[in-house]
C-alpha cells in the first residue's frame, strides 16, 4: 500500500534482471575489444581469458614471404592494431570521417540558423508556407530518397566525390524545426537593442543569435555527427569507386569482405578504432550526448 | 522602413533552404515517381514506359513478396520487443535505490555505437567455431544448464524433445545462415540496439509524472503494483509511447546495415528487406525503374506512418 518505501527483495530482483540485461548487453563489446588483443590461435581455441595472454606469436604470413622465423614472432595485440592500420588505409578512413562529419555539421548550421532565425523572428509574406513546408519535409527520411539522389548525382557526374557525401545532409529541416522554437523563446528586446545599434539582421543571425543558441547547437552537433560518422548506407550507395574516399564503416565493410580466417583479430581491431571514439567521448559526456541523439524524442 | 529592410532579410535567409528542400527532399521524390514508371538504367540516354508494371510485379512476383514479408516481420517483431524492453527497463531503473545511471549507461552504449561495426562483431560472436554464443552453449551441454532448460523439471515436458537437448546432439544452429534463424537473429541484433534508445524516452516521461498522481491512486484503493502501472503510469506515457513507436518503425523499417554485412538478403530470402531490396536493385544491377518502385511504396508506408503519429499526438494534446 504504502509507495514510498522499498522492498529489498523486489531490489535485488531488480538488479539481477538489470545485470543480466546489461551483460548480454555488453558482450559484443567484450567480444570486440578481447579478440582485438589476442592471436590467432587464442581466438581459435579461446584460451587467454579478456586480455590474451600477450606472448609472441609466429606470424605464417611473414614465414611465408620467406622471411627467417626469429623476424616473424609478433606481440598479438600490436600485430591486430598494426595490421588495422596497415592492410587497409584506416588513417584515411578515420580522416574521411571526420571531414565529411564537420563539413555536414557546418554547412547544416549555415544553412538552418538564418532559416530558422527568419522563421521565428521576421515578418515576411509567405513565411507560413515556408514553414509548413517544413514540416512537410520532416515526413522524408533521406535514407528513403537515397535512389533518386543517387540518380540525380550520377546524371551531373558528382558520385565518388566528397560532395556526394555530404550534399544530401547539406538541408537538415529537422534542424530547421528544432532552432526554430529555440529561437522563439529568445526576447524581441534583445533583437530591437541590437537593431537600434545599427546591426544588421545579418549580425544579428551570427552575433546574437548564434551566442543564444549554443546549448541547442551542441545537441544537435551530437545528434548529427552521431548520425553521420555511423551512417553507412549512404556512402554505400554512392561510392562505387575508389576506396580513397570511404568512411569508416566502409572501410571497416570492405576490411571484412576480403577476409580470411587469420584476420579477425585486426579486423576486431578495427571496429574497435572506429566505435570507441564516440563511445569514449558518451562515456565524457553522458547528459549531453543523451539529450543530443534522444532530441528528436522532444518534437 | 525597418519593416522592409527586415523582410527582405526574412527572404534572403529563408531562400537558401527552400532552394536545398526543393532540390535535395522534393525533386527526388518527383523523380523516383516518374522512374518508378519506367525501366530507366545509367547510362542509357532513353527508357520505355511501363505503366504500372514495376508496381505490379511488386505485389505479384514471389521475391516481391517476400521482401514485403521481411520487412513487415522485422517491424512487427523489433518495435513491440524493443519498446517493451525499453518500458522494462525504464521502469526497473526509474524505481532503483542506487546504480540507476550505471545500467542507463550500459543500455545507451549500443546506440551510439556504429551498428554495421558491431553487426560485424555480433557475426563473429555467432561464429559456429570461434564465436563464444554457440561456445557457451555447447559447454553448457551434459551439465545442469541442460537439464534445467531442457525443461524437463516443469511435469509433462520431454527433455529430449527440447531445443537445448536437441541442439547437444546435432550442434547449435548457424545462426546467420540457417532459413529458420537469420530473421530472428538480424532482428535480435536490431532490438540489442534499439532498446536502450526507447529505455532513455522512457525514463524522461516517467520523471514527467507527479508522485503525487501515484500516491493519490494508491489511497484510492490501487493497492498493486500493477493497478497503479495500468491507472496511472501508462496512461500517462501515452505521449511517449507514441512516438517510440512511430520513430521505432520507421526506423527498423530502414534497416540495412546488418542485412548488408551479415546476410545479403538471404538464406532464401528470408532477410530480404526493402532497403536492401532498393540498393540490390538499383545500384548492383542497375534496375533504377524497379529500385524507384519499392522507393515509392517505401515512401508512402513511412509517410503514412508519421502522418498518423502526428495526428495521434495531436489529438493527445487536444483532450489533455
Amino acid at each position: 500500500m504504502n509507495t514510498g518505501t522499498y522492498s529489498t527483495t523486489g531490489e535485488l530482483a531488480k538488479h539481477a534482471t538489470l545485470i543480466l540485461g546489461a551483460l548480454i548487453v555488453i558482450l559484443p563489446f567484450y567480444v570486440m575489444v578481447s579478440f582485438s588483443l589476442k592471436s590467432p590461435q587464442e581466438i581459435g581455441t579461446h584460451a587467454g581469458g579478456f586480455f590474451g595472454s600477450q606472448q609472441a606469436f609466429l606470424d605464417q604470413y611473414c614465414v611465408k614471404l620467406g622471411n627467417p622465423e626469429a623476424d616473424c614472432w609478433r606481440n598479438p595485440a600490436a600485430y591486430n592494431y598494426g595490421n588495422a592500420f596497415k592492410k587497409a588505409p584506416l588513417l584515411r578512413y578515420l580522416l574521411n570521417g571526420v571531414i565529411v562529419t564537420v563539413s555536414i555539421f557546418v554547412i547544416q548550421v549555415l544553412i538552418a540558423l538564418p532559416c530558422a532565425y527568419a522563421l521565428a523572428k521576421l515578418r515576411f509574406w509567405g513565411r507560413e508556407l515556408v514553414f509548413g513546408l517544413v514540416l512537410f519535409c520532416l515526413l522524408i527520411p533521406v535514407h528513403a530518397i537515397a535512389l533518386p539522389l543517387y540518380i540525380m548525382l550520377a546524371n551531373v557526374g558528382l558520385t565518388n566525390t566528397y560532395a556526394a557525401l555530404v550534399i544530401p545532409w547539406t538541408i537538415s529541416v529537422f534542424g530547421i524545426f528544432l532552432m526554430r522554437q529555440f529561437f522563439k523563446t529568445v526576447p524581441d528586446d534583445l533583437i530591437d537593442a541590437a537593431r537600434m545599434d545599427g546591426m544588421s539582421e545579418f549580425g544579428i543571425v551570427w552575433k546574437v543569435m548564434l551566442p543564444c543558441a549554443i546549448p541547442a547547437l551542441m545537441a544537435f552537433a551530437i545528434f548529427s555527427v552521431v548520425a553521420h560518422w555511423n551512417d553507412y548506407f549512404w556512402p554505400r550507395v554512392v561510392l562505387t569507386g575508389s576506396r580513397d574516399l570511404y568512411t569508416p564503416p566502409l572501410g571497416l565493410r570492405e576490411f571484412q569482405g576480403g577476409l580470411d580466417g587469420a584476420d579477425t583479430g585486426p579486423l576486431m581491431a578495427t571496429a574497435t578504432v572506429i566505435v570507441i571514439p564516440l563511445l569514449v567521448a558518451f562515456l565524457l559526456a553522458q547528459r549531453k550526448f543523451i539529450e543530443g541523439i534522444t532530441l528528436s524524442g522532444m518534437k | 522602413m525597418i519593416l522592409r529592410h527586415t523582410r527582405l532579410a526574412g527572404y534572403s535567409f529563408v531562400l537558401p533552404a527552400l532552394v536545398l528542400m526543393f532540390v535535395i527532399l522534393l525533386v527526388p521524390v518527383l523523380v523516383a515517381a516518374v522512374l518508378s514508371f519506367t525501366d530507366y538504367s545509367l547510362g542509357n540516354s532513353t527508357a520505355d514506359w511501363l505503366a504500372w508494371k514495376n508496381y505490379e510485379k511488386i505485389f505479384t512476383r514471389s521475391s516481391y513478396q517476400k521482401m514485403l514479408w521481411a520487412s513487415a516481420l522485422y517491424v512487427l517483431i523489433v518495435v513491440p520487443v524493443s519498446i517493451a524492453l525499453g518500458l522494462a527497463a525504464a521502469l526497473a531503473i526509474h524505481s532503483l535505490r542506487f546504480g540507476a545511471n550505471l545500467y542507463k549507461t550500459i543500455y545507451f552504449l549500443p546506440v551510439m555505437a556504429a551498428l554495421l561495426a558491431m553487426a560485424i562483431v555480433w557475426e563473429t560472436a555467432l561464429h559456429p567455431t570461434i564465436g563464444i554464443v554457440n561456445r557457451s552453449l555447447e559447454a553448457g551441454c551434459g551439465g545442469w544448464v541442460e537439464t534445467f532448460f531442457s525443461w524437463g523439471w516443469i511435469s509433462g515436458v520431454d527433455p529430449e524433445g527440447s531445443w537445448y537437448a536437441s541442439s547437444c546432439e546435432e550442434g547449435f544452429p548457424l545462426w546467420l545462415g540457417e532459413k529458420r534463424y537469420a530473421l530472428a537473429t538480424i532482428c535480435f541484433i536490431g532490438i540489442w540496439q534499439a532498446f536502450g534508445f526507447n529505455m532513455v524516452l522512457y525514463l524522461a516521461g516517467l520523471t514527467g509524472i507527479p508522485r503525487e498522481l501515484i500516491q493519490a491512486a494508491a489511497m484510492d484503493g490501487a493497492r498493486s503494483g500493477w493497478q497503479r502501472f495500468r491507472l496511472v503510469t501508462w496512461p500517462m506515457l501515452g505521449p511517449t509511447t507514441v512516438f517510440v513507436v512511430t520513430i521505432t518503425a520507421i526506423r527498423s523499417f530502414q534497416v540495412f546495415d546488418t542485412v548488408e554485412a551479415l546476410t545479403e538478403g538471404g538464406p532464401s530470402k528470408t532477410t530480404y528487406v526493402m532497403m536492401y531490396a532498393i540498393y540490390e536493385k538499383a545500384v548492383e544491377q542497375n534496375l533504377m525503374g524497379m529500385g524507384s518502385a519499392i522507393t515509392i511504396v517505401f515512401l508512402m508506408l513511412v509517410m503514412v506512418m508519421t502522418a498518423l503519429q502526428r495526428y495521434m499526438v495531436e489529438r493527445r494534446v487536444h483532450y489533455s
